[in-house]
């Protein structure tokens, strides 16, 4: 059996399908976490469950709501599980009523009835469930209390349901769903009434499914059909609006029988947090001094630290641990040279970082899981206007600090497409984790003293270049099209720990991964580059392959600073995935840990060269996984070539500035 | 008739803290109504100004417990009822 799993946006869907399935996707606490839809096994082993995007309505209004619209028409599903906030019931409900509308057997799961109590509302689930004529289950998806419950449901529940509950839309409507009926003649499963309600509401999907069957004259009639009618009955308001308020008012009916108000606990915490958070005066310089404060956890105060003594751990006791095993087995000088010049160089130099980018994205997962993200999209909404953008691209923004991927998916809840393009294309340039490595490096290496601002530096140039460059798109290649912005402020949530760690450990996991596969194998293929050479095997570095590949880049880059052939083969490796920059470092200029590296670096770059090389690496094109992530979300090979040049050309104008300036400065 | 005059007013106007009675939202744009709508706020529900951001930022309202924000502009072009 395949159930659906449908709901308003940022009511728990996915807390819940995580619950039943066993899975651990991605739960954030604002609307539009969920983009695509996901496939679970229940407990039972034999059903599917399918987690959906949360929608308001069937009728969407952009693009990328119409997934669930088209999930709708044209896949088969044998149940529909909706989830409702119990705090927020009236609004939940007009969506459950098009679910009704449907037919399809449904499964209430009730949720955030802790949040509905504490707020001093009650349901009756057994009224509820009366009304509408479908089971309905209370549950706490946060907790998985009632989830069990609700599963056994799910299990009992596969008949035809016995819906009680219709809304009173008047006879003009009822009237166009006979004569719709009269002319599908039973060429399609779904039902007439729902087709009819959905396509009066002017719903385009279903007037695009309409139009398999009937000619669009038809359907134009019909529409005037009802609108006349209404007018002749003295409804003042449009077809839309009049539907709204029908169903409104049966709305009133179900919650006047199944809830009931108690007085509330005073102030809400939430509206406490508010007043200091979104605060005229002090809501910004807050967010700055958040980010702060995340920032200097990460590099200095704790992360630096940790990540020094892991280094110490891996070049020292590990690496000693390896070669007294490799003699002991007698490994050959190849197999020598390969495991510790080559894997423990090139691995191990990168999951040194490790510490550092659990806390990033510790951070990360506490921003999404407060509902904090969709304050700072507010806040942030004026300052991203002036850019051409709107608040909401903040928050692609702020996830793409961890990784630009999942930041570029999460552009799809920005309703406008040329800003949710403008947001796609500019994402990239957000320092993700992949990154920090490479700073942590160079940093360490020439501004010892101050190495945290010279980071921060970094992130924000990152963002002033993104923010200057949307605007420049928005006036000359993404012209027109206003620019709009709600966004829905969920109640804060206080983070628990155990959902804290698995949201950091899911996102952190792919960095351990990345390390163990893709940078072990690019490890021993630089290495063995590095080995190799025209002149045979274990020549001198300078005369191997990589030497020679680098070398083809080094003119390009001398103008920037670091015109080396070392800077051109981590550079190209570096597109591949950002950490390799970093693998391939250590491998080149192979010495027995990080301090040492750091001393051979200066021999090769000076600061300003090293301040040039990170402003590079920030802005230079995004990674392979990136770049496929662009294609796939805008589904243009020229915008994923337009993102790569763009900021192949950005990241060497900067460069340029500041490495020719900082000489002429005399910096240098 | 002179006291209609006083407690009609645009959502832009308003305060932080005042409450009001959705008039029509009909002058906002198709966008931004079908939002207002879709998170319960139509005409006849009580709104309260949450906050409201400097240089012309968005505000914050809040209805039956849910808080949304909208764009300074889109609020000017909302009618309501102080009360
Ligand atoms: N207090 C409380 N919080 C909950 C409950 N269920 C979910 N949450 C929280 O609500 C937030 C949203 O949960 P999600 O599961 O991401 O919601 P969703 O419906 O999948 O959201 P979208 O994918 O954006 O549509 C998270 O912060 C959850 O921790 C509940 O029953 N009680
Ligand atoms: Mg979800």
């Amino acid at each position: 059996m395949d159930i659906a799993l449908i709901g308003n946006p940022n009511t728990g869907k996915t807390s819940l399908f995580n619950n039943l399935t066993g899975s651990y996707e991605y739960v954030g606490n604002w609307s539009g976490v969920t983009v695509e839809k996901k496939v679970g096994i229940l407990k039972n082993q034999r059903d599917q469950l399918i987690d959906l995007p949360g929608v308001y309505t069937l009728n969407p209004l952009s693009k990328d709501e119409g997934v669930v619209t088209i999930f709708f028409l044209n896949e088969p599903f044998d149940m529909l599980l909706n989830i409702l906030d119990a705090s927020q019931l009236r609004r939940n409900l007009h969506l459950t009523i098009q679910l009704l509308e449907f037919g399809a057997p449904i499964v209430i799961g009730l949720n955030m009835v802790d949040v509905a109590g504490n707020r001093g509302i009650k349901i009756d689930s057994r009224n509820l469930s009366a009304c509408l004529g479908v089971p309905v289950v209370p549950v706490v998806a946060r907790t998985g209390k009632g989830c069990d419950s609700l599963a056994e449901m799910i299990s009992a529940e596969a008949g035809q349901p016995d819906i009680a509950f219709e809304v009173d839309y008047g006879p003009a409507v009822e009237k166009a769903t006979a004569a719709l009926k009269e002319k599908l003649a039973g060429r399609t499963k779904i039902p007439a009434r729902w087709l009819a309600i959905q396509f009066l509401e002017g719903n385009q999907y279903v007037r695009e499914f309409l139009l398999n069957f009937i000619g669009g004259s038809e359907l134009n009639e019909l529409l005037e059909f009802v609108e006349t009618q209404l007018k002749t009955d003295g409804v003042k308001e449009t077809l839309e609006q009049y539907m709204y308020r029908k169903r409104s008012e049966a709305i009133e009916t179900v919650v006047a029988r199944s809830m009931v108000r108690t007085e509330g606990a005073g102030t809400p915490l939430s509206e406490k947090i508010d007043r200091i958070a979104t605060n005229k005066i002090l809501g910004i310089p807050l967010f700055l001094l958040l980010m702060y404060l995340m920032f200097m956890l990460t590099f200095d105060w704790l992360g630096f630290p940790l990540s020094d003594a892991l280094d110490a751990v891996i070049t020292g006791p590990v690496t000693d641990w390896i070669s007294a095993g490799l003699a002991a087995v007698g490994a050959s000088e190849f197999i020598n040279a390969l495991i510790l010049d080559g894997i423990v160089a090139g691995v191990g130099g990168v999951l040194v970082f490790v510490p550092q980018i659990f806390i990033l994205f510790f951070f990360i997962s506490l921003l999404e899981d407060s509902g904090y993200m969709a304050r700072v999209a507010l806040v942030m909404d004026r300052v991203m206007e002036a850019a051409g953008l709107n608040g909401k691209a903040f928050i692609p923004m702020m996830i793409g600090f961890g990784c630009n991927v999942p930041g570029i998916m999460a552009a799809r809840t920005i309703e406008t497409p040329k800003e949710r393009l403008l947001t796609i294309l500019l994402t990239p340039l957000m320092s993700c984790s992949a990154r920090l490595p490479v700073y942590a490096l160079f940093a360490g290496a020439f501004f010892a003293g101050d190495k945290a601002l010279i980071v921060l530096s970094l992130y924000v140039l990152g963002i002033v270049v993104a923010l200057i460059l949307a605007k420049i798109f928005s006036i000359t290649v993404l012209k027109g099209e206003t620019s709009l912005f709600v966004i829905e402020l969920p109640p804060y949530r206080v983070p628990q720990i155990q959902a804290l760690w698995r949201s950091t450990w899911e996102k952190g996991k792919g960095f351990v991964k990345k390390a163990g596969t893709f940078i072990f194998a690019g490890s021993v293929l630089i290495w063995l580059l590095s080995y190799a050479g025209p002149g045979g095997l274990k020549v001198p570095m300078d005369d191997s392959y990589l030497a020679m590949i680098g070398g083809i880049f080094a003119p390009i880059f001398a103008p920037i600073g670091f015109g080396t052939w070392q800077a051109g083969a981590s550079l190209l490796t570096g597109f591949l995935a950002k950490e390799s920059i970093i693998s391939t470092m250590n491998i080149i200029y192979f010495v027995p840990d990080e301090a040492t590296l750091q001393g051979l670096l200066s021999q090769h770059f000076t600061p300003l060269a090293a301040y040039s090389f990170m402003v590079f690496i920030l802005l230079y094109v995004p990674c392979l996984a990136t770049a496929a992530t662009i294609y796939k979300e805008t589904g243009s090979r020229r915008w994923t070539a337009f993102s790569i040049g763009y900021a192949l050309l950005i990241a060497y104008l900067l460069s340029f500035i500041v490495y020719q300036g900082g000489k002429l400065a005399g910096w240098a | 008739m002179m006291t209609i005059e006083k407690v009609m007013a645009m959502l832009g106007e308003m305060k932080k803290g005042e409450k009001a009675l959705i008039k029509s939202i009909s002058g906002a744009d198709r966008f931004v109504r079908r939002r207002l709508l879709d998170l319960g706020i139509a005409e006849g529900a009580e709104v309260c100004i949450k906050c409201v951001l400097p240089f012309g930022g968005p505000v914050m309202l809040e209805s039956c417990g849910q808080c949304v924000g909208i764009r300074r502009r889109e609020a000017f072009r909302i009618e309501v009822e102080r009360v």
